[in-house]
């Protein structure tokens, strides 16, 4: 995914995305990503958890107003089926 | 057979999170030194947004990723955002997709962004999503990264996406 996310962002769209694997993305190095200890097949989190995935959305879409250093990876720390989103 | 094997991995790697942290540091990715970037020219609130996904959605009416080539599918499909999500389906077999499948916002997020526009915190949503099949290897990246994700990146811009959200399998 880091692949296209470079792509675009050449193209002069500035990105963001989710990943679960950070030695993946330390290597692809996209702009910007927010990392995320969950599962594979579940980026935004669990199915119907609206308030998780909106701040699952969120929290990537500050990103992109914040960050200021290429390549960087937030971390919001957010234990899967722990973390209680209000 | 190999199905067999294919979907006890993709149950293993679904519960256990260290085994694909074992996985990427032994395999090969492209490696790079450089970063593109450049800078979100305005706010989120002003911002026309784009969704983009590496987890094999499509409409059911789209002809499926090839899941029989062992280097993947490094073509993309492409549908309206205001897609209903019951249109849309999600082929790939290597990674576990039994809560996308019942709510694809885990693994594309139409219903979030529809309501951050409705409250005001995204200006517009681009008027298509893209979506690749993540598990791309071997002859194909050179395919994804010559063709098809540039193709993609000039249809976004041609769209109109002024900022793009990704997510992966």
């Amino acid at each position: 995914m880091g692949l296209i996310q470079r792509a675009i962002e050449t193209e002069g769209i500035p990105t963001v995305g989710i990943t679960l694997q950070k030695t993946v993305t330390h290597k692809v190095r996209p702009p910007r990503a927010v990392y995320l200890r969950y599962p594979f097949g579940h980026p935004m989190g669990e199915a119907f958890a609206v308030r998780q995935q909106r701040a699952i959305l969120e929290a990537a879409l500050e990103a992109l107003e914040t960050l200021t250093e290429p390549g960087a990876i937030v971390e919001p720390g957010w234990v899967w089926r722990r973390h209680r989103f209000e | 057979m190999r199905d067999l094997a294919v979907a006890v991995a993709v149950q293993l790697f679904a519960r256990l999170p260290w085994l694909g942290e074992c996985w990427a540091r032994r395999h090969r990715f492209v490696e790079a030194s450089d970063v593109p970037w450049v800078r979100l020219g305005q706010p989120v609130r002003e911002s026309t947004v784009a969704l983009v996904t590496t987890a094999g959605v499509h409409l059911k009416s789209q002809p499926a990723f090839d899941m029989e080539d062992r280097d993947g599918d490094p073509s993309f499909r492409e549908f309206p955002c205001e897609v209903d999500a019951r249109a849309l389906t999600i082929t790939h077999k290597y990674y576990d997709h039994s809560a996308a499948d019942r709510d694809i916002n885990v693994v594309l997020p139409l219903d979030r962004l529809r309501e951050l526009r409705e409250d005001g915190r995204v200006g517009a949503i681009a008027p298509r999503c893209y979506s690749f099949m993540g598990h791309i290897d071997g002859r194909h990246l050179e395919t994804l990264v010559q063709d098809t994700a540039p193709a993609v990146a000039r249809r976004l811009r041609a769209d109109g996406a002024q900022a793009v959200f990704l997510t992966p399998a």
